[in-house]
């Protein structure tokens, strides 16, 4: 990569004035950008690498942001610039994607016409025929399937990968000298992420043209990028070739988020093998959703949720869910817990039918099966505190009142590694790792066997998540738990699970010890799966790309 | 689509049955004194009260009254006893004046709603979004029968720069016509500017922190491209569903105030001239009329919803 | 003990309703019309002082053939074209300090005092009724879905077909003058009780609406499933999880709801299916005064601007409410007599 910097960088200063203080986001980043290359942006939530992606195309502006520091674009210096001098930077020189391509759009206009729109506001003098006809070409390009005719969808009629293709063929309308794509595929499933991934490295490579891609996944680093910048806190803590940063991390964050990586290839700790009784015994479970059309409304269709699904589950051990969005992993295991009723099918509990319970004669049993929810937000109640939300449960079941009920709380909160004082506080002041320990804390509170995780860390930054892993692997052992834990992130999956069960369209379709599944996959969803992960290490990384093929 | 369409006005049928079921419980079975009674109102001898209640069949169990009710207001068939004139007519008569009325303060209060909004918007924080602010709430506070007093004493009476009262058909004389409706449409727009303005300008700002509005300033349009094409567009779409549903309420009756206030002779000054004389077949057939409309616009505006965002008319969940 | 390195929280007692109260405080505007509503309130509530100790004389005690005395001079109180006295002011210290109104020559200073009493009253008394009514149908209808929202939705839709305004004039001329007589209730025809339910009924809809698409929207969230899944009953879930995560929507909501029934109140009076004599509201006022506008504009204009001013205050406190409770709130409640609004929301 010779040759000027295309994009210049220096002593980037972003704050932004809020209510509690003036936050700086981005503290003093400087870099370069040098034609052709992609340059890779690494970092956790908050460490200020979308806001400096964003600021250079001067989308951060705004009454309450201080802005300061130097960005040239060439010879165009672009802080400070005005509006209408970055008019003309915007999708003509510097091209940018987004995270998700679903709110990206405009729902109320066609993808062809918001296509169109980026063309004509920087060529005039094309007219509408025109501009449609090179939106086909550009949708074509970049892989869409039958252009002509969906260039007349509308964004809600495109699944998520086409719509992330339909962005960035839009970003390129105009031949932009440099892409910018932020989080491009963390709201992708895995396999539509591996296909976005080759596009924008064949793009890269066809038309030599440089680019900044923004991620928090090391893996998808390790798959694309040449150069990498690690980012935490708003500074650049790392710089370097992708396999200088990989190899030899100098800075110390760099290697705790390397060794925090939980990967698909790691061999899952030893873990005896688990011989005892059923607790949990799942047979031909189905929940279908009706779909109603036409004047009277009847039922024309079905949505096969979940679609005739069996296991078991044995006390003690782990049996880890995975599948894509959309596969039924989450209504399966709400099901199973009768939090949704099955449509048809048998759940026993211990040996007991729980499908047809009664709501009073499931309430004593409630208590020995509980879930841990993915969102950390929505999962608590923001008008309780900390104590009640993890004392409810033990309230409900009428277990304890009072100074018992206090007394069990801390004890809960101590044991996932919160303190007493925070007892009293709401979860509006707590950092989305705490949150979740809140969210077991409740989810422990009634000393339950079995415990669902549904998703428990796939909302979490790379670094919380080890630890939340180890706390759950911790309280396995020490209190006997059986765990059902249904994650997208085989990876994950693997590192936690004595068993794995993959589940597509609603059936699993793959099922056995999680060393087994991961290595010697029988099925060709689970080996498709498994090939489109991106191991966060470069050199396998190439020479996966080497055996398979490019994209 | 069609199919959308036709069920809607299906439910739209539902509604007014229940409506008409509603207005037959409100006037007949709940108040505590003879309906036929009622009816006749002041100056009511036995024997007229004796061939109302014949007439409309107070004697006969609830369900045939409610029948014969509807029969009657259907056909046409209601007499004021009072006024000793067919109601309909009456109705039918007023209905110039009364949508001359909603269709100017109409245009009206879009134009000035949407203005103030967007401006609201745009400069959201400065001082002007504050001045408009205060005016918009000032406004949504204001009672009719307050400002129409008022204009109608320092504007009409007292310095006589506009008419007193009255209402002069715009087939007779455009430009009067006008000129006699200019305090009534500023009377009934004040409040609804102000509504307008508030919720443009709420929609705005939520529309302003969208992603594609992102999306659009990254695509190198210019502020105002972005601002009308893409903020104003999607903000607006609940602005139209909702001037449905308040044009359709007040062409139902809502303007009465105005209407007995400035002395125009519409369905809304009918309908108060038999509240004060306590005429009741009127108010029960204007009644029906006013949920009438307000039930047809309704339809009409999920219709055009399903028109104007393309989720809900190709079936998705959007809404 | 996998603990985490920085386990710190900001500072104590930062509960949603203290960061709300901090937020209201910072807000000077709305604070100004709180204290003048409160003004407002405490002159209405003045009524029995004045009437008693300085204007001698009752809201509804006629003066027609009386003479005060002005300043020295010898005044009729309403003179023989029937025009009355205008606002004395302090000249026959403090009696007709507003002038009397019309040819029954009372003294508007103490009906307006008597008069807010009512339209306050009316205006939250039906809000309460309203704000009850419509959070108990919002969370039947949102928790439970199915038939019972729509046997809820549907009754709704039916309330909501009417213009407000000509709903109100009906059921005001049906029951206001006829008395309310359902089953075991029994409400004589004068009473104030009967224009409280009839605005508190009428506006259930609109504001029903709206809270049920907070709950429905609330209903969704983890923390509900959360409870669900510990054992907890549909009550509790309604009242322990989703009503407190309404309370913010629902106090705004009755603010406006004020606001939205005084300005019904006065409409329903001036046109006489209201208040009816011997009470007295500014809306009535306003009404009784209208034939005399050219004489005496003054009758008019007084009472109205008193339900303009407290409604503006309301407003403006209601809507810094809203700003301190829930900054991204986007739940709009707006009602006018005689026009509809239901949620306004983006695309």
């Amino acid at each position: 990569m010779s040759g000027a910097p295309l994009i210049s960088v220096r002593d980037l200063r972003v704050g932004f004035a809020t209510e509690g203080g003036l936050v700086q986001a981005v503290d003093g980043v400087s870099f370069d950008l040098a034609p052709g290359e992609v340059l890779a942006i690494v970092g956790e939530s908050g460490s200020g690498k979308s806001v400096t992606a964003q600021t250079i195309v001067g989308l951060t502006r705004s009454h309450n942001a201080r802005i300061e520091g130097s960005v040239r674009l060439g010879d165009a210096e672009l802080i400070g610039a005005s509006e209408s001098e970055l008019r003309k930077v915007r999708g003509e020189r510097i091209g940018m994607v987004f995270q998700d391509p679903m709110t990206s759009f405009n729902p109320v206009y066609r993808i062809g016409s918001q296509i169109a729109e980026a063309i004509r506001a920087h060529r005039p003098a094309v007219g509408r025929d025109e501009a449609h006809e090179q939106a086909i070409a550009l949708l074509d390009s970049v892989g869409i399937p039958d252009a002509e005719r969906r260039v007349d969808d509308y964004p809600h009629q495109f699944s998520g990968g086409m719509r992330q293709r339909a962005m960035i063929a839009m970003a390129l309308a105009v031949e932009p000298e440099v892409l910018i794509a932020d989080e491009p595929t963390t709201a992708l499933d895995v396999t539509v992420q591996a296909q976005i991934l080759a596009l924008l490295e064949r793009i890269n490579r066809e038309r030599r043209l440089a680019t900044i891609l923004i991620t928090h996944d090391l893996g998808v680093v390790a798959e694309v990028a040449d150069r990498v910048l690690v980012m935490h806190e708003g500074q650049i803590v790392e710089r370097g070739s992708l396999d200088e940063v990989f190899y030899s991390p100098q800075d110390p964050y760099t290697r705790s988020l390397l060794g925090a990586v939980v990967r698909i290839d790691g061999a899952a700790p030893l873990r005896p093998p688990r011989t005892s009784e059923p607790l949990l015994e799942v047979t031909d479970l189905v929940k279908h959703y009706p779909v109603r059309r036409g004047l009277p409304r009847r039922e024309v269709d079905r949505v096969r949720a979940v679609d005739g699904v069996s296991f078991s589950l044995r006390q003690g051990e782990t049996l880890g869910l995975v599948g894509e969005s959309g596969c039924g992993k989450s209504t399966l295991c709400r099901a199973a817990l009768r939090l949704i009723e099955p449509s048809s099918g048998s759940v026993r509990f211990e040996g007991r039918e729980i499908a047809g319970l009664s709501r009073r004669e499931m309430r004593p049993l409630r208590r020995e099966m509980q879930i841990v929810f993915q969102d950390p937000y929505a999962s608590l109640n923001p008008r309780k505190r900390v104590g009640q939300i993890v004392g409810d449960p033990l309230k409900l079941q009428g277990e304890a009142s009072g100074g018992e009920l206090r007394r069990r709380v801390l004890e809960l909160l101590d044991r996932v590694g919160l303190s007493r004082e925070h007892y009293d506080r709401y979860p509006h002041e707590f950092s989305g790792g705490q949150r979740q320990r809140i969210g077991i804390a409740r989810a422990l509170a009634p000393r339950p066997k079995l415990i669902v995780a549904d998703e428990p860390v796939s909302a979490l930054d790379v670094s919380i998540r080890a630890q939340i892993l180890d706390l759950l692997a911790e309280l396995q052992e020490d209190f006997g738990l059986t765990y059902l834990f249904v994650a997208h992130d085989i990876g994950v999956v693997r590192h936690v699970s004595d068993r794995i069960a993959v589940m597509n369209a609603g059936r699993i379709v793959e099922e056995g010890p999680a060393d087994r599944v991961c290595e010697q996959p029988s099925d060709p969803f689970t080996q498709k799966l498994l090939s489109a992960v991106p191991i966060p290490d470069p050199r396998q990384a190439r020479a996966r790309r080497q055996t398979v093929g490019s994209g | 689509m069609v199919a959308f369409a036709v069920r809607r006005l299906g439910e739209m049928v539902g509604v007014l049955l229940a409506v008409s079921v509603l207005t037959f419980l409100v006037f007949n079975v709940i108040p505590a004194a003879d309906p036929a009674r009622s009816m006749a109102g002041k100056g009511a001898t036995p024997q007229l009260v004796a061939s109302i209640t014949e007439e409309w069949g107070f004697d006969d169990p609830l369900p045939q009254q409610y029948l014969t009710m509807m029969e009657k207001i259907f056909s046409g068939d209601v007499i004021s006893y009072q006024g000793q004139e067919d109601v309909v007519d009456r109705i039918v008569e007023g209905i110039p004046a009364t949508f001359s009325l909603c269709i100017g303060a109409a245009a009206i209060w879009m134009f000035f709603g949407i203005l103030f909004g967007y401006l609201s918007a745009v400069r959201a924080g400065g001082l002007l979004d504050k001045v408009l602010t205060i005016l918009a709430v000032a406004g949504i506070s204001v009672p009719v029968i307050w400002l129409a007093t008022v204009l109608l004493n320092y504007l009409a009476y007292k310095t006589g720069l506009f008419p007193a009262q009255g209402y002069v058909g715009l087939t007779e004389d455009p430009l009067d016509w006008a000129y006699h409706l200019i305090l009534p449409w500023f009377t009934v727009a004040v409040t609804l500017v102000g509504l307008y303005s508030r919720v443009l300008r709420s929609n705005m700002l939520d529309v302003m922190s969208e992603d594609y509005v992102r999306t659009a300033r990254a695509k190198g349009l210019s502020e105002r491209q972005v601002m009308t094409r893409h903020v104003l567009r999607n903000s607006l779409i609940p602005i139209v569903t909702l001037f449905g549903l308040d044009f359709g309420a007040m062409i139902g009756g809502s303007a009465i105030l105005t209407e007995a206030i400035f002395g125009l002779n519409g369905v809304g000054l009918y309908a108060f001239e038999s509240i004060e004389n306590l005429d009741l077949p009127p108010i029960m057939a204007i009644v029906l009329f006013g949920a009438f409309f307000v039930v047809l616009f309704n339809a009409l505006v999920d219709i055009a919803y399903a028109y104007l965002d393309p989720r809900v008319k190709l079936g998705s969940s959007a809404r | 003990m996998a603990s985490e390195p920085h386990a710190e929280v900001g500072p104590a007692g930062s509960s949603p309703w203290g960061l709300a109260l901090r937020r209201l405080r910072r807000n000077r505007v709305a604070l100004a019309f709180g204290v003048l509503f409160v003004l407002i309130v405490l002159f209405v509530l003045a009524a029995p002082l004045w009437a008693n100790h300085v204007a001698d004389t009752g809201p509804n005690q006629t003066h027609t053939l009386e003479k005060i005395e002005v300043d020295g001079e010898q005044r009729e109180v309403v003179n023989i074209e029937g025009k009355p006295i205008g606002p004395v002011w302090l000249g026959a210290d403090g009696k007709f300090f507003l002038g009397a109104d019309g040819r029954l020559g009372r003294d508007e200073m103490v009906r307006l005092m008597y008069g807010g009493r009512a339209s306050l009253f009316i205006g939250f008394a039906a809000a309460l009724l309203t704000t009850v009514l419509a959070t108990i149908l919002a969370l039947l209808a949102g928790y439970y879905r199915g038939w019972v929202d729509t046997v809820i939705s549907r009754t709704l839709d039916v309330i909501w077909a009417f213009p407000v305004l000509l709903l109100g004039i009906g059921l005001g001329i049906a029951l206001a003058l006829g008395g309310l007589a359902i089953g075991p209730v029994e409400i004589p025809s004068g009473s104030i009780w009967i224009t409280v339910l009839i605005i508190g009924g009428v506006l259930v809809p609109y504001m029903a609406r709206p809270l049920r698409g907070a709950v429905l929207s609330l209903r969704e969230k983890e923390f509900v499933e959360a409870s669900v899944a510990q054992g907890a009953g549909p009550l509790r879930v309604m009242f322990s999880e989703l009503l407190p995560n309404l309370s913010s929507t629902i106090i705004v909501f009755f603010t406006l709801g004020v606001a939205n029934a005084m300005l019904f109140e006065a409409a329903l009076s001036f046109l006489g299916v209201g208040v009816q004599p011997p009470d007295t509201s500014w809306g009535s006022m306003v009404g009784d005064g209208f034939d005399l506008i050219s004489s005496a504009p003054l009758l008019t204009i007084l009472p109205g601007t008193m339900i303009f001013l407290t409604v503006l205050a309301v407003n403006v406190f209601g809507d810094g409410l809203r700003d301190a409770l829930d900054p991204h709130s986007k739940v709009l409640l707006e009602v006018h007599a005689g026009v509809a609004e239901p949620e306004g929301t983006a695309i």
